[in-house]
């Protein structure tokens, strides 16, 4: 034990969720923003967002383009910690119960428990074997057997597995565009992650890839907490439980699917759920 | 209407045959030329350095130092010694011989070829460390801006700066202020700062081609900025850093202006190891180098046909050594361009 | 670390190992950035030090100038101009006796018979030649005076200043122990410039005889010498009628005018004269080298633009796959070969070619064929121009690359053919491109050293452009060329070291200018194709 790690683990160390009593308690809020502001240099991109998301649930983000939504999503994991402009303002965003920006956590720690799927699938120009197992070589996790089985466990876990058993020595280059999707969230799971960030991960792929993808995430849900944003509104009905919408950088409505698309509370969010809009 | 479309070609379609062969012709003509220099270089070179005998390499041209050459008649034959064996020769006879001297015309050209590839190694370790590592900084951790747009911008006005502009800086800045003299270690850093921004902006170029998503794929997995350097960026770039220095190889070997005042001396009887009173005296030696020498044997010493034989196999040599590294890096270039598609 | 429990999966503190507060990234970091600062300060220092060393020139050449001044040696040079135009005058006329002798061989006399007929007339040749006499004696023992009041006088600075380093470095009695004599370079002066009525003396004879002589002038059979002579005679009044300027050149000549660190400057960049070694005065005026290396560049751009441009158009527009797949790493390749063996190329065979070619009986319509000279700027200007080539051509291929597919179709849609759709619309698109790479050419051209050093000729002088064409075959030197010439015999910190430093620094200014065209025309170029 290091004196860094004995200093700071007893302020970071709190809330440490009981795995067993969480398992039934299915409502239970994973990510907490709490009036959280952000800017790109001097313009401000969101405006003292404040939301639950509950473990194991898919929430998804709509809004037009350019209201935050992705924004918000790559504040989560410190994926804005890339821009050199941005900046936070006020609030915070926890994950189970630790703040993300706090001075003693590590970005890199922080994204081996939030995984993230992109817009634009980005496999690695590797095999499809050294795709997934990337993360835990990363680690420094070797171990042929270890690496077998997640391999495994991910592709089928991704509902890869039927499709590429037989070549996972091919580049990962070589699949198509919704296999080179799924093969990125293969990847996520590797790292074994809590909560899976997705960026409009089917904004490039054809009707029958989206579908595989979106029955994907059905599957995923029983196990990770899934937030995704989209621009597509009849996948935020398929695929969510909760939705929020966002507008202009502010977070306008936030209710379960069903309310949001049935009957919304604010007109912003009517007028573009019913498209006079965005 | 079934005419006109068959019909005969129209005078557009034979201007337009004519201006094609014109453009046709001038291509051919600008490779036909660079043909008769390779022709004439590798023919008359040939000469020098091959031979009808085995080891069918003139193996005295490639190992030995330059010497003055002696030519006289002895006994009814003509000899062409160079000046070692004409002092041996002339033992063994015991007689004096009165003969016809060439200077630089005899012996190889040994020397010249170390120098030149000490000064190429060196000068390139210097240039890719430093060229290498500030390509990351600059492509990897600088902020963008007006800042970063400058420095690359000065960086790629530097790259056409005339390579004597170079030889004229190492001169005043190694050669005589840091007191360096004519020495190796002078010769290291005036080629290395040529090929720098060379090294610089075209390691940059191939690390900010890869696309940003491999870079974020790899932190949303947990990696470290680093270790995503070091798996997505590194690995990807390298055939580009690669061929940009093996340019920067031919560059290095291929100029002659800046190591006339800083590296090169015209002859140095002692090879670049022997005779180190101390072991950094060693980057205190000025070298002989194969571009400076065929400067000194083509410009410097009278024309003859002895002179000739060393001009062109020095050429020969050279020529052979620089055309084969670029062609590696062409044939590198040709292959990595197939490789990876994003 | 590695005992930590499974359940601390939100313990997010970082589990690297730090040194002294530093982890492996942020020293990662700082090497990257340490690296990328020396490198942008190492390349900032050439700029600095070209600088430094070119900017110490002027002043130093100012008080060069003022030397030159006060000791008087500018006041006999006014005089050896009219000395000068006296021996031209002398010159023209052997040219006509040159020119008879020929003629009278020619036309099959003996040798005996020839110079019997010379004879005839020599007391003219003779007599003009010995008026020059008395003014060729009088300017050498004025200028011998002076110079050596020169030279004395720079030394007696030298040991001045040696002195003051021993006094600042507090060896004071070893300073002592050496004299330094005074040199007054006013008194030297004074003697020279009182003689100035002997001058003047030498005037009104030279005013007094020179019509009196030219009464005597021979008269030919031949039309063309009489007419030679006519001539001359004309030359010799407009002399005559000159005499007074150049007295009155020396009369407002004033010893006291200051050198202003202007007139430094300016008669380095107008300089007409780049002398070094001379005994009198060195001079370093950039014109000849600067014109040498433009016209040798212009020569080289002559030949490779067109060449350049119209294979880069072939590859790309006409030429078949396989084709463009050979000629283009071909070209590319002939960019590898160093410059030196071109310039090697150049002395052994190109030269040789050129002048040998000079000679055909199918090129005599060229009045100045046959060539005496090898290497001259025309030899360079062609080998430049094929270093030049491979640089325009893959720039400009590059740049036709670039014009958008949808163009070339919609234009052939419309019926046009394969030249008028490269005429009209792929060459201008890509024109910024395509001048942006002969720009470029140029500045690779106007900046190699190795083959104008060895195949220009390296005379320094300014190319006659009133020769028409035959300007392109004079030997000429260039900026690249001096520079690689005599940096190696120069003493460090010199008046010579220093002007070769800015010659350098006009190299490196020139260069910076060029890519910064280039750069801002394909950028243009990038905005008008939206």
């Amino acid at each position: 034990m290091s004196l860094v790690a004995d200093r700071v683990e007893p302020s970071t160390k709190m809330d440490v969720p009981e795995s067993e009593s969480q398992a039934d308690e299915r409502n239970r809020s994973l990510i907490k923003i709490s009036n959280f502001d952000f800017f790109y240099g001097d313009k401000q991109a969101l405006f003292d967002i404040n939301m639950d998301i509950a473990e194991r649930e898919v929430t998804a983000f709509i809004g037009p383009s350019g209201c935050g939504k992705s924004t918000l999503l790559r504040c989560i994991n410190r994926m804005n910690d890339l821009i050199d402009i941005a900046r936070i303002g006020r609030g915070n965003v926890q994950v189970n119960g630790v703040d993300v920006y706090d001075e003693r956590v590590d970005a890199t720690e922080l994204r081996k428990r939030v995984g993230m799927v992109f817009q634009k699938s980005n496999p690695f120009p590797k095999s499809i074997y050294e795709n997934v197992v990337y993360g835990l070589r990363i680690q420094g996790i070797n171990r042929k057997s270890v690496l077998d089985d997640t391999v495994e466990r991910c592709l089928k876990g991704a509902a890869l597995w039927e499709e590429v058993s037989d070549r996972l020595d091919t580049s990962g280059l070589s699949l198509s565009g919704g296999q080179q999707q799924r093969l990125c969230i293969a990847r996520a799971l590797a790292v074994e992650p809590d909560i899976l960030l997705m960026d409009e991960p089917c904004s490039a792929l054809d009707p029958v890839a989206t579908a595989k993808v979106e029955e994907l995430i059905n599957n995923l849900k029983n196990r990770y907490t899934i937030v995704i944003v989209t621009h597509n509104m009849q996948q935020a009905a398929r695929v969510s439980d909760k939705t929020a919408f966002f507008y202009l950088g502010n977070l306008i409505e936030m209710n379960a699917t069903v309310q949001i698309f049935m009957s919304p509370e604010k007109e912003q969010t009517e007028a573009y759920i019913s498209g006079r809009f965005g | 209407m079934e005419t006109a479309l068959l019909g005969t070609p129209t005078r557009a379609k034979s201007i337009e045959r004519i201006v094609f062969w014109l453009f046709r012709l001038a291509t051919y003509f600008v490779l036909l030329c660079a043909a008769a220099i390779f022709a004439d270089i590798f023919y008359k070179g040939g000469k020098t350095v091959f031979q009808s005998a085995f080891p069918f390499v003139n193996v005295a041209f490639l190992t030995e130092s330059p010497q003055t050459l002696h030519v006289f008649e002895h006994a009814g034959q003509k000899y062409e010694l160079s000046d070692s064996a004409f002092r041996i020769f002339k033992e063994e006879q015991g007689v004096s011989i009165v003969s016809e001297t060439y200077a630089y015309s005899g012996g190889g050209i040994w020397p010249c070829i170390v120098g030149t590839v000490l000064l190429v190694v060196g000068a390139m370790l210097i240039a890719l460390t430093l060229g290498v590592l500030s390509a990351i900084f600059l492509s990897e951790y600088s902020r963008p801006g007006k800042t970063l747009n400058a420095v690359r911008l000065s960086i790629l006005n530097l790259a056409g700066v005339p390579s004597i502009v170079f030889g004229i800086f190492g001169m005043g800045m190694f050669v005589l202020a840091f007191g360096w003299n004519v020495s190796l270690i002078a010769g290291w850093f005036t080629l290395a700062f040529m090929v720098l921004p060379i090294v610089i902006s075209a390691s940059e170029e191939s690390m900010r081609a890869i696309p940003q998503g491999l870079r974020d794929a790899s932190l949303a997995l947990g990696a470290t900025k680093w270790t995503s350097i070091r798996t997505n960026v590194l690995p990807y770039a390298m055939p580009g850093i690669l061929t940009s220095s093996i340019i920067g190889v031919a560059r290095v070997a291929g100029e002659t202006a800046p190591i006339m005042f800083t590296a090169a001396y015209a002859l140095r009887d002692q090879l670049p190891w022997q005779g180190l009173e101390r072991w950094y005296d060693f980057f205190f030696q000025g070298v002989m180098a194969l571009p400076y020498h065929i400067y000194v044997v083509s410009a410097k010493i009278p024309q003859n046909e002895y002179t000739s034989r060393m001009q062109y196999g020095t050429a020969f040599v050279f020529l052979f050594i620089v055309a084969g590294i670029t062609l590696i890096s062409i044939l590198l270039r040709i292959r990595m361009r197939k490789k990876y598609r994003w | 670390m590695s005992d930590r429990e499974p359940e601390d999966r939100y313990d997010l503190s970082s589990r690297r190992k730090s040194f002294l507060g530093l982890t492996k990234e942020s020293a990662l970091k700082g090497l990257f950035g340490g690296n990328a600062f020396v490198s942008i300060v190492v390349l900032g220092l050439i700029t600095f030090f070209l600088f430094k060393e070119g900017f110490g020139f002027f002043g130093q050449y100012r008080e060069d100038l003022t030397i030159y001044r006060k000791s008087g040696l500018e006041y006999v040079e006014l005089m050896r101009e009219e000395q000068n135009a006296l021996s031209a005058l002398n010159r023209y006329l052997n040219s006509i006796r040159t020119l008879q002798s020929e003629q009278l061989t020619e036309s099959g006399l003996e040798f005996s018979d020839v110079k019997a007929v010379l004879r005839k007339d020599e007391d003219f040749f003779y007599d003009f030649e010995d008026l020059a006499f008395p003014l060729r004696e009088h300017i050498l023992e004025a200028s011998e005076v002076v110079a050596t009041a020169r030279d004395s006088y720079e030394e007696m600075l030298d040991l001045q200043e040696h002195r003051q380093n021993l006094i600042n470095a507090g060896r004071q009695s070893e300073a002592n122990s050496f004299e330094i004599t005074e040199i007054d370079l006013g008194q030297m002066f004074e003697l020279v410039k009182s003689k100035e009525g002997d001058f003047n003396a030498i005037n009104r004879h030279l005013e007094e005889e020179i019509p009196a002589l030219l009464e005597r002038a021979p008269i030919y059979d031949d039309p063309d010498l009489n007419s030679r002579m006519n001539r001359f005679k004309e030359l010799a009044t407009l002399f005559l009628s000159e005499i007074p300027v150049y007295e009155e050149r020396i009369v407002l000549w004033n010893r006291e005018d200051a050198i202003s660190i202007g007139e430094s400057f300016t008669s380095f960049i107008f300089g007409k004269k780049w002398v070094t070694n001379s005994s009198i005065q060195n001079w370093y005026g950039i014109v000849p080298l600067f014109s040498g290396s433009l016209l040798v560049a212009m020569i080289a751009m002559f030949f490779a633009v067109p060449f350049g441009v119209g294979a880069a158009v072939y590859v790309n527009q006409v030429a078949r796959p396989l084709e463009q797949n050979l000629i283009k790493p071909f070209i590319e390749f002939i960019s590898a070969i160093p410059s030196v063996v071109i310039g090697f190329f150049g002395i052994a065979v190109f030269g040789t070619l050129i002048r040998n070619m000079s000679g055909w009986d199918s090129m005599e319509w060229v009045n100045f064929f046959p060539l005496s000279e090898r290497l001259t700027g025309f030899t360079a200007g062609c080998l430049l121009a094929l270093m030049a080539i491979p640089t325009i051509f893959t720039l400009a291929e590059d740049a036709l690359n670039n014009v958008p597919i949808a163009f070339k179709e919609a234009s052939m849609a419309l019926g046009s053919t394969k030249l008028q759709t490269i005429i009209r619309i792929i060459v201008p698109t890509a024109l910024s491109g395509i001048i942006s790479a002969v720009l470029l050419g140029f500045g690779r051209v106007i900046g190699e050293t190795m083959v104008v050093l060895l195949c220009a000729g390296n005379r320094i002088e300014i190319p006659q452009f009133t020769e028409g064409i035959g300007v392109f075959f004079e030997p000429v030197h260039t900026m690249t060329g001096i520079i690689a010439q005599e940096l190696g015999e120069v003493v460090n910190g010199s008046l010579h070291y220093r002007a070769l430093f800015v010659v350098g620094l006009t190299l490196f200014l020139i260069s910076l200018l060029i890519n910064y065209f280039a750069q801002k025309i394909v950028l243009k170029f990038q905005i008008s194709r939206g």
